[in-house]
């Protein structure tokens, strides 16, 4: 269920209220109100629709607040009639008509509003329109007798949870959307009150949340496999497959040994004393960039091209963007002796000119993606082409945890090797499986799947997700998606997506190829969306500074990605005690040219 | 009865033609659209762009990206299909990728077809299961006929299962393949053309993809009630006259 927090006044308040990801977050247009909203509405997250509250207000100051505020949805409060929300319905926003409920309701009025409005609001019948601070009697919604959705409102406070969770198995529920909370959650009118705002939400997800894909390939409402027909039989082999495959005991015996014997795991956890010094906290870096080929993205290429090989498959088709998984793939086509076709946009081939002679030198073709913006994403779609045209004896090797089910959850589960080691790696060192902390660069986000997924359910295992702000998340030179990011499908995957408001996918910036994708793995726009883990964007400029700063520190030249993660210490503090791991993805060996470029070194 | 199941009853083989809206220029939709229905066509899919269309090749790529750098969106389309009915009547199909519509919300969506008079959705992209127990409520509501995809690597089973939820027509795509890559049908379609024509499904079946001409027209139409040409049409149009000679484009493939 949806969670809607209304009547926000404080700007700061609203920036606390955003990192709790709710779906919407209401601002009251009613001087009457206590909660009037008077001011301007900072930063936060696109998928946060924006909300505007109205009561009887004249049309023409609706359509003006929209704009202003670029608001995503009005909810309207008074008696506004079924006429004036089908004038709304050119400004392209969600409408949520409001009807009060008392011990009984009347439903025949809800009729005329059925085809004018998106949604239908429930709340208390009161004194005031709204915000009367006690619930109605919600058994009377199970005279419900529409199907539009509809959010519950009225009173709706912590004490309520057990009410909550009866009412969500009622017949009642069938059609509810959301919950609208406010009054109960305050410290004064329109100031929320944040840490029980968190645990509210906490207890509504809790018993059900669970952070691994389902068994129809979501994670909470991501994920699935949106794909052409033609796609579905390659998909659906690989679906029916995969977990048997990866679960054979011959499979397990070649990848473990590749990844000893070939890849140089386990990859050391090194406590990094003067970083440590420098911010005063534990800092241990999970050393990735020591794999062969210079990243983790080999642990991925490793499982799958023994996966093609079980399948029969002797032709390989992967998209890179840096050209690191390209390269990870062609290393694994030669180990192997299969053909390998690597698609890569056409800009990245000319500024990534080492990896792409790399690939070649390792026998694979390199194709120009010549559509779109001619960047990773192109090179993605034409990698879906290719297996399109090629259903029967290719195996596409995605580089990251996205693209439909069971990409996500195959490509996570070969990187969970970077976590199943740090578990053990830190207990020799600290005495505990556990650090305080886990932090990772998220481009799709496979080393940070990898970096969390032993430590998805332990509790006391912070994690911290780190996007590319490229020249800062407003610039519009961005590719922080969690932020910018609305959910959507890209890659044949439901997830957070940068797009336009009409649904095309732009896009995105970051100094670093490897994190300039549009979109972020559905794991992760699942670990957003419950708050599971805290996301944060670095600049160009403090990633290049961090990574800069680790090559003087400890003497690692950093993949510019890596160096992303690198880049929080400068933002927030940790304590003396806490042990913080932080993957370090990859070297940067592959990034000379642009720190060069820079430092003007 | 919705306009497309109207038309299938019809004695006759059809011909459907997709095109790309807003190309070569962005008030052009009407005048295809017009332009089709006086020249005979029997149905016409209207592609809304999409700036990541995975199914297509080079030729609908390229014509989705000028529309939208001539500003085509949902919103555009709506209003320039909005007079639509008053002169047009041979059924209208939008075809698109699932993302715009989602955005767009996918039960407003449907409600302005209904209310434009589109008569049904191909979305290559919306997987049958997604629809089914997602969204056929809402297309039903709105009177939308929603069409499903099926290739030679599916299964019978799947296609029994695909023609069981359908309602007027199933798009039988001629190989393996995006969208404009094939020319000339060989052996291999036709025992698939034939093997699915032998399994007697409840809906007829329109072949599309690699159909480019007279010869491809009339092999498809020997096996299904009807062909859809989408890449060679647009090519067509293309052409700075291709517009204002649509007709000579049709009749090249009908005669
Ligand atoms: C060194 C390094 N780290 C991180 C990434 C980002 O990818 P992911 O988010 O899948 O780990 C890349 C991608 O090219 C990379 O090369």
């Amino acid at each position: 269920m949806k969670l809607k927090i209304c009547g926000m006044k404080y700007q700061e308040n609203m920036t606390q209220v955003a990192t709790l990801q709710p779906d919407y977050l209401g601002f009251i247009f009613y001087d009457k109100s206590a909660r009037n909203f008077d001011t301007s509405i900072p930063q936060i997250s696109n998928s946060i629709k924006k909300t505007g509250v109205f009561v009887n207000e004249d049309l023409d100051n609706v359509i003006q607040k929209i704009n202003t505020f670029n608001l995503q949805a009005v909810q309207l409060h008074g008696e506004e009639s079924p006429e004036y929300c089908k004038k709304l319905e050119s400004q392209n926003i969600e409408i949520i008509k409001v009807f009060s409920i008392k011990d009984e309701f009347n439903f025949e009025v809800l009729k005329p509003y059925e085809n004018v409005c998106d949604y239908f609001l429930f709340d208390t019948k009161g004194k005031l329109p709204g915000g009367n601070g006690y619930t109605f009697n919600w058994s009377v919604l199970n005279n419900y007798p529409s199907t539009k959705s509809f959010f519950l409102s009225g009173g709706i406070g912590l004490e309520r949870i057990e009410d909550i969770k009866k009412f969500q198995q009622s017949k009642a529920s069938k059609y509810c959307y959301a919950l609208d909370v406010n009054s109960k959650f305050e410290i004064e009118p329109g100031l929320k009150n944040i840490s029980i705002l968190k645990e509210f939400k906490n207890k509504l997800s809790n018993n059900i949340m669970n952070y691994n894909v389902d068994e129809k390939g979501y994670y909470g409402e991501f994920g699935g496999a949106f794909i052409p027909e033609m796609l579905y039989p390659n998909v659906e082999e690989l679906r029916q497959n995969y977990l048997k495959i990866m679960a054979e005991p011959d499979f397990k015996k070649e990848f473990d040994k590749l990844l000893k014997d070939y890849v140089g795991r386990p990859s050391p956890l090194y406590f990094a004393k003067r970083l440590s010094e420098k911010y005063n906290t534990k800092v241990y870096l999970k050393r990735e960039d020591l794999n062969h080929t210079g990243a983790h993205k080999i642990n991925n290429t490793i499982g799958q091209i023994l996966m093609a090989k079980r399948l029969g498959k002797h032709r390989i088709i992967a998209e890179t963007g840096a050209g690191q998984h390209g390269v990870a793939t062609a290393t694994v086509c030669a180990l192997m002796g299969l053909e390998c076709i690597v698609y890569m946009g056409e800009i990245d081939i000319a500024r990534q000119a080492p990896n792409v002679a790399r690939m070649k030198m390792l026998g694979a073709k390199v194709v120009p993606a010549l559509s779109g913006s001619r960047t990773l994403k192109d090179a993605t779609n034409e990698a879906i082409r290719d297996w399109i045209n090629n259903p029967v004896d290719t195996h596409y090797i995605i580089g990251s945890a996205i693209g439909p089910h069971p990409y996500p959850d195959m490509v996570t589960k070969f990187q969970a090797v970077i976590s199943e080691e740090i578990k053990w790696q830190l207990k020799e060192q600290e005495g505990r499986e556990n650090p305080d902390y886990v932090v990772a660069c998220i481009g799709g986000g496979s080393n940070a799947a990898g970096t969390y997924y032993h430590y998805l359910h332990e509790k006391d295992v912070n994690i911290i997700a780190v996007e590319a702000a490229g020249l800062g998340v407003g610039s519009g030179e961005s590719a922080a998606t969690s932020v910018l990011g609305k959910e959507g499908i890209i890659h044949g995957c439901k997830t957070l997506l940068m797009q336009t408001n009409d649904g095309q996918i732009t896009e995105p910036y970051s100094i670093s190829a490897g994190l300039d994708y549009p979109g972020v793995g559905p794991m992760h726009a699942h670990l957003c969306k419950t708050g599971r883990a805290e996301f944060m964007a670095v600049t160009d400029n403090d990633a290049m500074n961090a990574g800069l700063d680790l090559c003087k520190l400890e003497g690692i030249i950093p993949a510019i990605e890596s160096s992303h993660a690198l880049a929080i210490f400068e933002q927030r503090t940790f304590k003396p005690e806490d042990v913080v791991v932080v993957s370090l993805s990859g070297r940067g060996d592959k990034d000379l040219n642009n720190y060069i470029e820079y430092f003007e070194i | 009865m919705n306009r497309i199941q109207t038309k299938l009853r019809e004695d006759k083989k059809l011909l459907s033609i997709y095109f790309t809206a807003g190309y070569p220029n962005i008030d052009d939709t009407v005048t295809i659209i017009k332009g089709l229905e006086k020249n005979g066509v029997d149905m016409i899919e209207i592609g809304l762009p999409f700036s990541d269309p995975l199914a297509d090749g080079p030729t609908i790529q390229a014509s989705s990206t000028q529309a939208l750098k001539n500003g085509m969106t949902t919103e555009v389309l709506f209003n320039q299909l909005k007079d639509i009915r008053k002169t047009v009547n041979i059924p209208l199909i939008i075809m698109g990728y699932f993302n715009p519509m989602f955005q767009y919300g996918v039960e407003t969506f449907c409600k302005k077809c209904q209310d434009i008079g589109i008569d049904g959705l191909i979305i290559p992209d919306l997987p049958v299961d997604v629809y089914h127990e997602e969204y056929q409520a809402v297309f039903e509501k709105y009177g939308l006929i929603n069409v499903f995809l099926i290739t030679p690597q599916t299964s019978d089973e799947r296609i029994r299962y695909i023609d069981s939820i359908s309602n007027g027509f199933i798009y039988m795509v001629s190989s393996a393949s995006t969208t404009g890559t094939q020319s000339g049908f060989g052996e291999e379609q036709t025992n698939y053309f034939e093997r699915i024509g032998s399994m007697k499904l409840k809906n007829p079946q329109i072949i599309g993809f690699g159909i480019s001409n007279n010869e491809t027209f009339s092999q498809a139409t020997q096996h299904a009630k009807g062909a859809i040409i989408g890449s060679a049409f647009v090519k067509y149009v293309t052409n700075a006259d291709g517009i204002k000679t649509i007709g000579s484009f049709v009749k090249s493939i009908l005669n």
